[in-house]
C-alpha cells in the first residue's frame, strides 16, 4: 500500500474514532443532563438535614444514644409514642392497653395488619420477640427492659401481655423507647446485633445508608398512620460544628439539627433567611458532690453536719446566669432543680433558698462550718474536657470564680478525659467534686432523682454515694402512684430534701435549637429530644 | 534477580515482628490506662449485670495474658476483632472508611508533588532571586499554616460565599456512585456515571488544595536542595555545553536525578496520609479512617485502636518496600 493511501486510511480510522467519541460524549451529555433533570426534581421533595450526630447502630437491642433512638422514631415505632410537641402519650403500633390492679400486668392491643418492611407482620409474637431479643443479648440499653420486664406473653394475634417485676407508673413511657420496639425477626438476627435497616415500620424506609456520610428515608407507603410531609427526608452527617453553619448558611441542607456551636447560634440567628427553632431541652448540667465524708482527704470538714453547710454554701455562690451567659451566649437556661423545667412536678427549690451568686449567705454557711478567710476550704473540682463539648472547662472557670469569690473557698480545677471520668473514678470516688450531665432514658421525673440516690448505705448514686432512706421510700412510693397529683406531691418533697441536703447542684438546663431554611415549614421540636423529619415539608 | 527476591523476603519477614512489637505496645498501654471502655460507653446507668455481660463479651474480665492471647490467635486468622463501640468487625469499619482516605491521600499527595517540585525546580534554577526567596518563604510559611484554619477559609470564600466548590463531603445527595471500590471517582468512572464523576472530583478539590499544599512546603524545600547539588554536576555542564535548551537541561535532566530523594519522601508522607489526614478529613466532613481512629481513641475502643495499628503497620511496610523498589528501577545504580 502506498504512504498516500495509508495516510487516508488513517485519517478515515481517526475521524470515525473522533465522530464515535462526540456521538458518545453527545449521549453521555444529554443522559446527564437528564439524571440531573431527575435529581433536582427529587430534590424538590427531599428534606435535607445537617447533623454532627451519628448513628451508632441500627438495631434497638444495641444503640443508646439519643440521635440514633430519633432516627429509630422516623423509621420505626412503638406501642407508644409522644405526641409531637409535647411529652404527651398517644397511641402508635397499639390501640389500646389495660393495666391489672396489681400495676404488674399491662395488655396491649395492637393495630391489625401492620407489617414490617421486609413483609413480615408486627404482631403480638414479633412484639414478644423483639423485647426477649433485648432482654437475651443484654447490651447498652437492655437494662430498660430487663430491668422492668418479667415476661411477655402472647394472649392473641394482636394482644400481648406485657408483666412487670414491679409496678411502676411510668411504664408506658418506657414502652415508648427504641428497646422496646417491636421489630422484624426475619430482618435482625436472634442472638447478634446488626446494623439493620428494613426489618422496622414507621413512616419512612431507609433506602441508603453509608455510615457517618448520608443516610437516604423514602416515606413507607404501607406506615398506618398519616404519610410524612416530605416523600423523601437525607441525613447528612458532617463531623465538625463549622462546617454544619457553613452548609446552613450556604443552603446546602435545609435544616441544621445538633450540634451548634453558642457563637454560631448567635451569629446565625441575624441571617434574615433562617429560621429559628429553640425550646427547653431534657438534659441537665449540675454540679455532684461526693457526701461520703471519710472518703475525702482530712483537712475536710469534720463532721457530716459541716460538710453539708459547705455544700449549701457552694450552692449559694453558684451564678447559673453568669455560666449561662458568658459561656453559651444565653443558649441555655440557668436550672434551679434536678428536675428539669416543663417537666410536672418541677419547683426552683434552689432558687427560693440559694438564689444566684449569694455571697452573704455563701460566707455565713462557711463561717458555720468553721471557715474563714484566713482558714480557706480548699477542693479539687473535677470536669472532663471533651465529652460534653468543648465549653466545659470554661465552665469549670466560671464556676471557680464564682466560689473564690467568697474569701473563703479555694478550687483548683483538674480535668480527666470520659473514658476514666465515667468509666472508673465515678464509682470509685475518686472525684470529690465534679461535673456532670444528664440525658433522660425516658421523660419521667423519676429517671432525674432515683439515679442520684443510693440503692442501699455504701452505692455509688451516680457519685453522690447519698443515702437516704426516707428519701428512698418517697422516690419508690413516687414510682408506683397512679396519678400525677399524687406523684407531683412526693417530687415535690425529693426536691425540698435534695435542696437541704445538696448531694448535687443544678446548674442549666439545655435547650434544643435548630436553624432552617426560610421555606421550611412544620418543623417540631420538643423534650422528647426527637426531632420528627417526617412533619417537615417545602414549601 | 535472586538477590531481589531475597531482599523483598528478608523485608517482608521483618515485617512480623515489627508489628508483633507495635501491637504488644499498644495492647498493653491501653490496658494500663485508667477507665473502663465499657462504662464509658454504656454510661452510669446501667445495672452491674449489663456492665458485668459487656466486659464477658469483650474478655475484659478476663486476665491480660489472655486477652493478649485470644487477640494474637485472632489476629493469625486475620480476625481484627469487633468494634466496642459499633458491634461491627474491625476490618469492616476499615475497609467501609479507608476507600476516602486513599482517595483524598492520592489526590493530596498529586497536589503537593505537582505543586511542590515545580516549584522547588523553578526556585533552585532561579537561584537567590526573588522568585527563590519568595518560593522559599512561601514553602514555611504554608507548612505552618492550620489545616482547620486553612481549610475553613477556603470554605467561606469557595463554598459559601462564591458557591463554586462543594462545602463538605464526598458527593452530593443523590450523586454517590454504585459501590465497587469505594473510591469515589473510580467507581463513577466504572459505571460511566459522569454526573457522579464530575460531582465526586469537585468535592475532592477543596480538600485537596489544602493537604496539598501544605504539605508541599516539604517538597518544595527537598527538591530544591537536591536540584542545586545536581545542576552543580559535570553532566550538566556537559548537556548546556552540547547546546541543549535551558528548560531541557533543568527540567529533564536535572530533575530526573534529583527526584530519587523526593520519591522517598513521597513514600513516607503517602503512607503517613493513609493514617488519615484526620484535621482535613474533620473540616471537608470525609468520612476517612483519620476521625474513626480519632473516635475510636475518644471512645477507648481497643480493638479499633489496636486494629488501625495493625493495619497501618502492614500498609506502611508495604508503601515502604515498594518504594524502595521503584528506587532501584529508577536508579541503576541501586541493587539489592
Amino acid at each position: 500500500m502506498s504512504h498516500g493511501k495509508m495516510g487516508v486510511s488513517r485519517l478515515v480510522i481517526v475521524g470515525v474514532l473522533v465522530v464515535i467519541i462526540m456521538v458518545a460524549a453527545g449521549v453521555g451529555y444529554w443522559y446527564s443532563l437528564e439524571q440531573e433533570r431527575l435529581r433536582q426534581e427529587k430534590i424538590k421533595q427531599t428534606i435535607i438535614i445537617g447533623t454532627t450526630d451519628k448513628i451508632t447502630k441500627l438495631d434497638p437491642a444495641k444503640a443508646y444514644d439519643f440521635y440514633t433512638w430519633e432516627v429509630m422514631n422516623n423509621i420505626g415505632e412503638g406501642l407508644m409514642k409522644y405526641k409531637p410537641g409535647t411529652t404527651e402519650l398517644e397511641w402508635g403500633v397499639a390501640t389500646n392497653y389495660t393495666v391489672s390492679s396489681s400495676g404488674l400486668n399491662y395488655t396491649f392491643t395492637l393495630r391489625e395488619g401492620l407489617k414490617f418492611n421486609d413483609g413480615t407482620p408486627l404482631n403480638a409474637t414479633a412484639v414478644k420477640w423483639s423485647l426477649e431479643r433485648v432482654i437475651r443479648l443484654d447490651d447498652d440499653p437492655a437494662w430498660l427492659v430487663s430491668v422492668f420486664v418479667q415476661s411477655v406473653v402472647v394472649v392473641e394475634t394482636y394482644k400481648v401481655k406485657i408483666n412487670l417485676k414491679d409496678a411502676v407508673s411510668f411504664f408506658p413511657a418506657l414502652v415508648a423507647t427504641p428497646p422496646y420496639f417491636p421489630i422484624s425477626s426475619k430482618a435482625f438476627p436472634a442472638n447478634a446485633v446488626k446494623d439493620v435497616t428494613d426489618g422496622w415500620h414507621g413512616p419512612y424506609k431507609v433506602t441508603k445508608w453509608i455510615k457517618d456520610e448520608v443516610l437516604e428515608m423514602e416515606a413507607n407507603p404501607n406506615y398506618y398512620g398519616t404519610q410524612p410531609k416530605s416523600k423523601f427526608a437525607v441525613v447528612k452527617f458532617i463531623k465538625d460544628a463549622v462546617t454544619l453553619r457553613f452548609a446552613i448558611q450556604s443552603g446546602t441542607i435545609d435544616v441544621a439539627w445538633k450540634t451548634l456551636r453558642p457563637i454560631d447560634v448567635s451569629d446565625l440567628k441575624t441571617v434574615a433567611d433562617l429560621n429559628f427553632t429553640e425550646v427547653p431541652g431534657p438534659y441537665i448540667r449540675y454540679i455532684i458532690i461526693n457526701t461520703n465524708r471519710t472518703m475525702h482527704s482530712t483537712a475536710w470538714p469534720s463532721t457530716d453536719a459541716k460538710f453539708k453547710l459547705v455544700r449549701q454554701a457552694i450552692a449559694a455562690a453558684i451564678n447559673r446566669t453568669e455560666i449561662a451567659e458568658t459561656v453559651f451566649m444565653g443558649t441555655v437556661d440557668p436550672l434551679y432543680s434536678m428536675i428539669p423545667m416543663g417537666m410536672w412536678s418541677h419547683t426552683d427549690e434552689f432558687k427560693v433558698k440559694y438564689g444566684d451568686a449569694n455571697i452573704t449567705l455563701a460566707r455565713s454557711l462557711l463561717t458555720q462550718a468553721g471557715y474563714s478567710e484566713t482558714n480557706k476550704f480548699n477542693f479539687k473540682l473535677w470536669y472532663t474536657p471533651t465529652h460534653y463539648g468543648d465549653t466545659e472547662a470554661d465552665v469549670a472557670t466560671v464556676i471557680k470564680k464564682n466560689l473564690e469569690a467568697t474569701g473563703m473557698m479555694e478550687v483548683t480545677l483538674d480535668s480527666t478525659e470520659w473514658a476514666t471520668y465515667a468509666g472508673e473514678w465515678i464509682e470509685a470516688g475518686t472525684m470529690p467534686i465534679f461535673l456532670l450531665g444528664w440525658y433522660p432514658d425516658y421523660i419521667d421525673p423519676d429517671d432525674y432523682t432515683t439515679p442520684f440516690v443510693a440503692v442501699e448505705a455504701g452505692d455509688y448514686g451516680m457519685g453522690t454515694f447519698y443515702w437516704n432512706a426516707t428519701l428512698f421510700d418517697i422516690l419508690t412510693q413516687a414510682r408506683t402512684k397512679t396519678t400525677i397529683a399524687e406523684r407531683t406531691a412526693l417530687y415535690r418533697q425529693v426536691q425540698k430534701t435534695f435542696m437541704t441536703d445538696v448531694p448535687h447542684i443544678p446548674l442549666f438546663q439545655g435547650t434544643l435549637q435548630a436553624f432552617a431554611l426560610s421555606n421550611i415549614k412544620g418543623l417540631v421540636l420538643d423534650a422528647t429530644m426527637l426531632f420528627r423529619y417526617y412533619l417537615v415539608y417545602k414549601e | 534477580m535472586v538477590s531481589l527476591r531475597a531482599y523483598i523476603l528478608t523485608r517482608l519477614l521483618l515485617t512480623i515482628p515489627m508489628i508483633f512489637l507495635l501491637l504488644s505496645i499498644v495492647f498493653v498501654v491501653l490496658r494500663v490506662m485508667p477507665g473502663d471502655p465499657i462504662k464509658a460507653l454504656i454510661g452510669l446507668k446501667a445495672p452491674p449485670d449489663t456492665v458485668e455481660s459487656l466486659r464477658r463479651q469483650f474478655l475484659l474480665d478476663q486476665p491480660l495474658y489472655i486477652q493478649y492471647f485470644d487477640y494474637l490467635s485472632d489476629l493469625f486468622r486475620g480476625d481484627l476483632g469487633i468494634s466496642i463501640y459499633t458491634a461491627e468487625p474491625v476490618i469492616n469499619e476499615i475497609m467501609l472508611r479507608f476507600p476516602a482516605t486513599i482517595e483524598l491521600a492520592i489526590s493530596g499527595t498529586i497536589v503537593s508533588v505537582v505543586v511542590g517540585v515545580l516549584m522547588g525546580a523553578y526556585s533552585a534554577h532561579k537561584h537567590n532571586t526573588i522568585a527563590d526567596h519568595s518560593f522559599r518563604l512561601f514553602s514555611m510559611v504554608i507548612y505552618a499554616f492550620f489545616i482547620p484554619w486553612f481549610g475553613m477559609m477556603l470554605q467561606m470564600i469557595f463554598a459559601v460565599q462564591l458557591g463554586w466548590l462543594p462545602l463538605y463531603g464526598r458527593a452530593d445527595i443523590y450523586l454517590e456512585p454504585t459501590h465497587i471500590t469505594g473510591l469515589y471517582v473510580l467507581d463513577s468512572l466504572l459505571t460511566l456515571n459522569f454526573s457522579s464523576l464530575i460531582n465526586s472530583i469537585k468535592h475532592l478539590i477543596l480538600p485537596s488544595i489544602v493537604l496539598g499544599l501544605v504539605l508541599s512546603g516539604i517538597y518544595i524545600r527537598l527538591t530544591r536542595t537536591h536540584m542545586m547539588e545536581t545542576l552543580r554536576q559535570d553532566f550538566i555542564t556537559a548537556a548546556r555545553a552540547r547546546g541543549l535548551k535551558e528548560t531541557t537541561v533543568v527540567y529533564k535532566h536535572a530533575l530526573k536525578n534529583a527526584f530519587i530523594p523526593v520519591l522517598t519522601m513521597m513514600g513516607l508522607q503517602f503512607a503517613l496520609l493513609l493514617a488519615g489526614a484526620v484535621l482535613t478529613e474533620t473540616t471537608f466532613s470525609w468520612n476517612g479512617i483519620g476521625t474513626f481512629l480519632l473516635q475510636g481513641i475518644q471512645n477507648r475502643d481497643y480493638p479499633i485502636i489496636q486494629g488501625i495499628v495493625v493495619f497501618y503497620a502492614l500498609l506502611v511496610a508495604a508503601v515502604s518496600l515498594v518504594v524502595d523498589l521503584i528506587y532501584a528501577y529508577i536508579d541503576p545504580r541501586i541493587r539489592y
